[in-house]
């Protein structure tokens, strides 16, 4: 009975036993969990226990055994988190600033333009380009604008050679409609941006270059309600889901009907602010039904195939999404003004 | 364009308030791009009233002064401290009541109190016509003779009027909304409400006391030709409304018998002109064009030299007018005009146009004429002039109305089919909806059937000649905001896509380079040909230049990246941002100087780059590194990525042959030059006075795009292991390091998995002309693992190699 008196006895030790620190846990390691720990001793003293209480004796040892490492491998965990905590005390400051400006960013006008030819993409229209330079029968003839008709006024453009059929810089992306139309056969969806050219003077307001976004969808049974549909829905992912939309009628030589496309003023939500000139509206482009001439100039049949086009202004766009007040911004390229485009 | 909304109410009953009609104007396409206020004079004199001064005596404390009571109406008497000499018992005067504000004709606005002058109250003030806005004269008080009660508004004893105007956005197409009349038609259809024209019944021809002859030659340029002649008119000041009316619409009244013919135009859309009939020698008129080169002395007395094509206007000897566009000088109305010859025309858009433009001549004749005028409208308007010319200005009608219009303008006639307005508009219209408003506009509707009808449109509509016109103008009044929206976007067709995305990709590079710190920039494409004479790289014969440019800043089309991006630098640089990394994507222009062929885009061709500028220090100075200036080497990295990612493999690199680079490489990829980059000479820099190294790379976008392949095939990854071993060489300076990578790899190009370079020395102690490169060679073999005596082999070749080709000195 003595040797069971004995477990009890270390047991109650291992009990008590106090870890604190390396080395508490060591002293107890080399008590209660080493090979030549008290515990082992017990083991050894096996043999001397008599054969009928041997069995008893074994599973209390053993007992005892698991009890001390158990609470073994329990404060080693906790001192070696402990030290791996004092092992970065060392007196370094975090918080030193990291590598300041070392990212760029895009600039406003791409993130734009691609932002609304991600959203038409996801409607099915891909992406074409063109000319910058081009001759007056791409940007107007084919685009029935008549010869010397008030129409041409709308757009003041800059001229190379003056001649038969006029050099010019394109004055709206509406140029590679035609260009699509004469290479390719119906149906045709597409998105058109591209850099345009207007004879004003630098100002907040107007810009010799700026950017455009043509779109063109020519099929049959193609309707004015398709139009105000694909706009509706492009105005509410640019612009947020509460966005309205408005058509006017309007004027451009190259689509019957025509219309001004208005979108509800983010700034004010519709109430009236100075930014819609207390309409309650922005205007972000012009649309229609491509007209029947037009589809004739570039050789598509106009009793079998109707279309929609409309055109959008990237930096107007970018001007409503950012706030920004005045159009020279984009190409002042100030980089305290880039900076401002960093993040996703 | 202004229209007036008290002058649409001649033609239109309108209850709705301006706001509202603006509204609706918009809707139907006439865009108000803003709504105004027109007051005679400013203020309209409101608070002023008649008033009568019932006694009149000295101030006590004053002697200028007088004391008066003044009745104002409704058996008010109020006490007012009068300075005017010219006060008296028993006048009527007008009298500015307490919180009033008169806006003086000259000064401040001034807002009436009650106050005492003197020690004696005044409650009001006695206005002088100065005080009042009405004039100059501050001759005492406006002494007024008239029986109106006490209490009457100034501005009705006066005849002020407020009005509200709008300014309205005429696109070209809509000529026949040019007028009062022509935006009460649309407010007609839009309301189903009837109009009102002006009434001409009372016309009739007094005399034939002055006959005057008119003969058209060029009848192409002007198909209809109506005049009348009156005689005895005095010509004065217009009639208080009248000169309301056109001062409204932002005109300014000149005399009565001007005035009407501008009032006809804004009423009617139809350009009137009066001559002096005196003027028109040999009492002839005869339209024709005179030879190139006549001059001809217009109303603002500047001679102009006519054109063979301009039209003009005139009598036996010479021309009197430029027809639709501007009168001449001589034969104008003045105060000394007795008798007229009212003209009223149906001029050719083209001719009229084309003058205009010639001339640089632009009035409200020509903005009409050139749009097209009503051809029906000619002898209504000349009527209706004449008539007013009697009224106001007194004369008679003394000659037979004359109306040449040998061939009549027909009207447009053409087949309209429901299908197609449906199809159109993505929604069905009601047949009932179509033939109303089609009937408002005067479009007239025959030969309905089931399918459609036939449509005969007044020649006025000069917008409205096919089919889709008419689905247009329907479209128009029902409201683009009616056609309703299905619950979701669809479609027909999706577009198919290349499997190359040209915008996907630059954007992809765009946002590699962003995220490696660089700021995209966008710059003019427009420039300075001066650029041209400091780059070298560019030749002045391919400059495309502007016929018409803006300055001499913006007169060419650039050739180059570098200035646009060197001004940016400039830019932010004197913004104190030293550090710069930029790139853009953009275009530059160049004229062929032997293009293929006549095509625009074979005269002039357009390329697109990718430049990049680097400039300043690699990094702001940090705790963690000192800054360090940039240098060739980090151009070359952020080369290294972009050629990464765009699966490139440059196959050459060569001092560059780029002129304007002062050192750099060419890169090659096969026979295709892709990028140079180099840091930039000075004499460019020096010219935006830049004074930093600015490092350049140019990258040939559309070759680089051609050359990108998207497409990745796996490549089994070795089975055996790779050993390193290094090299230390000492070389002469001009050895390259791409030198000893091709001479190793020509050597060794089976066992050589990767060569690098992992320290440069120079120092005296090698030489002065010396440099050592110690260089890592990675050795693997596909087929099994390699052995020291493999190993051995082959970097005793290569040293012998190295030593023999370049000369160098294996340290050991």
């Amino acid at each position: 009975m003595e040797h069971f008196s004995r477990i009890e006895t270390i047991k109650t030790e291992v009990q008590n036993f106090v870890i604190q620190d390396k080395e508490s846990l060591e002293a107890f390691r080399l008590a209660y969990v080493s090979g030549k720990s008290k515990i082992a001793d017990l083991l050894a003293e096996i043999k001397n226990i008599p054969q009928e209480n041997r069995k008893n004796y074994g599973a209390a040892v053993n007992a005892l055994k698991e009890l001390a490492q158990q609470k073994f491998k329990e404060h080693q965990q906790k001192i070696e988190e402990m030290l791996a905590q004092q092992v970065q005390a060392p007196q370094i400051d975090l918080t030193l600033p990291a590598v300041p400006n070392a990212l760029g960013s895009m600039h406003p006008l791409s993130i734009t333009k691609n932002r609304i030819i991600e959203i038409f993409e996801r409607l099915g229209f891909n992406v074409s380009e063109s000319y910058e330079i081009e001759d007056d029968f791409h940007n107007f003839t084919a685009l029935n604008f008549p010869p010397n008709h008030p129409a041409r006024e709308m757009q003041d453009t800059f001229f190379i050679e003056k001649g038969e059929n006029d050099i010019l810089l394109r004055t709206h992306t509406s140029t590679v409609q035609v260009r699509l139309m004469e290479t390719q056969k119906p149906p045709i969806r597409s998105i058109m941006p591209g850099r345009v050219f207007r004879n004003e003077a630098i100002s907040a307001r107007a810009h010799c270059i700026f950017h455009q976004v043509e779109g063109l969808f020519i099929d049959e049974n193609v309707s004015f309600a398709d139009l105000k549909q694909t706009l509706y829905h492009f105005a509410k992912e640019m612009f947020g889901k509460d966005t309205q939309i408005r058509f006017r009628p309007s004027f451009f030589p190259f689509t019957e009907p025509s219309a001004e496309i208005d979108i509800s003023c983010l700034i004010c939500k519709g109430k009236g602010c100075n930014v819609c000139k207390h309409t309650g509206w922005v205007e972000i482009g012009g649309a229609g039904m491509v007209d029947p001439n037009v589809l004739e100039s570039c050789k598509i049949d106009s009793q079998k195939y109707t279309g929609f086009a409309f055109g959008m202004g990237i930096e107007r766009i970018a001007m409503l999404k950012y706030g920004i007040k005045d159009l020279r911004l984009f190409t002042e390229n100030d980089l305290r003004f880039l900076q401002q485009f960093r993040h996703l | 364009m202004r229209i007036s909304y008290n002058w649409l109410k001649d033609f239109i009953h309108l209850p709705e308030t301006p706001e509202e009609i603006a509204q609706k104007l918009t809707q139907l396409g006439l865009e108000v791009e803003h709504i105004g206020t027109y007051e005679s004079i400013r203020g309209n004199l409101q608070g002023v009233v008649v008033g009568e001064v019932l006694a009149c005596q000295k101030h006590p404390n004053a002697d200028k002064l007088s004391l008066t009571k003044v009745a104002i109406g409704n058996e008010q008497v109020v006490s007012i401290v009068c300075g005017a000499s010219n006060v008296q018992a028993g006048q009527k005067v007008l009298v500015a009541t307490i919180g009033t504000t008169l806006y003086p004709s000259q000064g401040e606005p001034l807002e009436i109190k009650k106050t005492k002058i003197r020690g004696e109250v005044s409650e009001g003030m006695i206005c002088a016509e100065d005080e009042l806005g009405l004039g100059t004269s501050h001759d005492g008080i406006l002494i007024l003779q008239t029986d109106l009660p006490n209490g009457t508004p100034a501005a009705k004893l006066l005849g002020l009027i407020t009005d509200t105007y709008f300014e309205i956005g005429l696109t070209p197409n809509r000529a026949d909304a040019a007028s009062h009349l022509g935006v009460a038609r649309d407010l007609k259809t839009l309301f189903n409400r009837p109009i009102q024209l002006p009434d001409i019944q009372n016309f009739a021809i007094d005399n034939h006391n002055l006959i005057i002859e008119v003969k058209i030659e060029n009848t192409k340029a002007c198909p209809r030709y109506a005049g009348i002649t009156l005689t005895n008119v005095v010509v004065k000041d217009s009639p208080q409304w009248l000169q309301n009316r056109l001062k409204s619409i932002g005109l300014t009244p000149i005399n009565n018998v001007v005035d009407i013919t501008n009032y006809v135009l804004h009423e009617l859309g139809q350009p009137i002109h009066a001559f002096d009939a005196q003027k028109i020698k040999g009492k002839q008129i005869i339209v024709k064009t005179l030879p190139e080169g006549t001059p001809f002395l217009t109303l603002d007395k500047q001679e102009r030299q006519l054109k063979a094509d301009d039209l003009m206007i005139c009598n036996a000897e010479e021309g009197m007018c430029i027809a639709g566009v501007f009168g001449g000088l001589e034969s104008g109305i003045t105060q000394e005009t007795t008798s007229i010859f009212l003209e009223s025309a149906y001029f050719n858009p083209d001719y009229i146009r084309k003058t205009s433009q010639a001339h640089g001549l632009k009035t409200d004749a020509s903005f009409r004429f050139e749009r097209g005028v009503n051809p029906e409208m000619t002898v209504f308007a000349l009527k209706r002039a004449a008539l007013l010319i009697k009224e106001i200005a007194g004369g008679q009608i003394s000659s037979p109305l004359i109306d040449i219009y040998p061939q009549p303008i027909l009207p447009f006639k053409f087949e309209v089919s429901y299908k197609n307005i449906h199809r159109l508009i993505g929604t069905a219209l009601s047949k009932e909806f179509i033939h109303q408003t089609l009937q408002n506009l005067e479009i007239e509707v025959s030969h309905i059937s089931d399918t459609g009808f036939q449509v005969k449109v007044p020649p006025y509509r000069i917008d409205v000649q096919r089919e889709v016109d008419i689905i247009e103008e329907l479209t128009r009044f029902y409201g683009f905001g009616n056609i309703p929206l299905s619950p979701f976007a669809q479609t027909s067709y999706l577009a198919e896509f290349e499997p190359k995305d040209r915008h996907k990709i630059q954007y992809q590079i765009g946002q590699l380079l962003a995220n490696n710190g660089f700021y995209e920039i966008y710059t003019n494409s427009l420039t300075k040909p001066v650029y041209t004479q400091l780059l070298k790289s560019i030749s002045e014969q391919q400059n495309i230049l502007i016929i018409n440019r803006l300055s001499e800043d913006l007169e060419a089309l650039r050739q180059s990246l570098i200035p646009s991006g060197l001004e940016v630098i400039a830019y932010n640089l004197n913004r104190k941002q030293k550090d710069i990394k930029i790139f853009e994507f953009g275009k530059t222009y160049h004229k062929q100087t032997n293009p293929q062929g006549n095509k625009v885009e074979q005269k002039y061709t357009e390329k697109s780059h990718l430049a990049i500028f680097l400039t300043g220090n690699r990094q702001a100075e940090t705790w963690q590194q000192k800054s360090k200036a940039i240098a060739f080497q980090d151009l070359y990295n952020i080369l290294q990525i972009i050629f990464q990612k765009l699966n490139l493999k440059i196959t050459q690199t060569i001092p560059t042959q780029n002129p304007d680079l002062v050192y750099g490489l060419d890169f090659w990829v096969a026979n295709k030059l892709i990028a140079q980059a180099g840091l930039l000479t000075n004499s460019i820099l020096k010219f935006l006075d830049i004074k930093q190294q600015v490092f350049f790379a140019d990258i040939d976008w559309q070759t680089a795009f051609d050359l990108y392949q998207p497409s990745t095939t796996y490549q089994e990854i070795p089975k055996f292991p790779e050993v390193r071993r290094d090299l230390s060489l000492v070389l002469d300076k001009k050895v390259t390091f791409q030198e000893v990578q091709n001479l190793a790899l020509s050597k060794e190009k089976h066992l050589i998995k990767n060569i690098n370079v992992f320290d440069v020395y120079e120092g005296e102690s090698i030489g002065k002309d010396k440099k050592a490169y110690a260089i890592s060679f990675i050795l693997q073999d596909e087929n099994q693992t390699l052995t020291d005596k493999i190993i051995d082999k082959t970097m005793e070749k290569l040293m012998q190699t190295f030593e023999k080709e370049l000369g160098a000195i294996i340290r050991k």
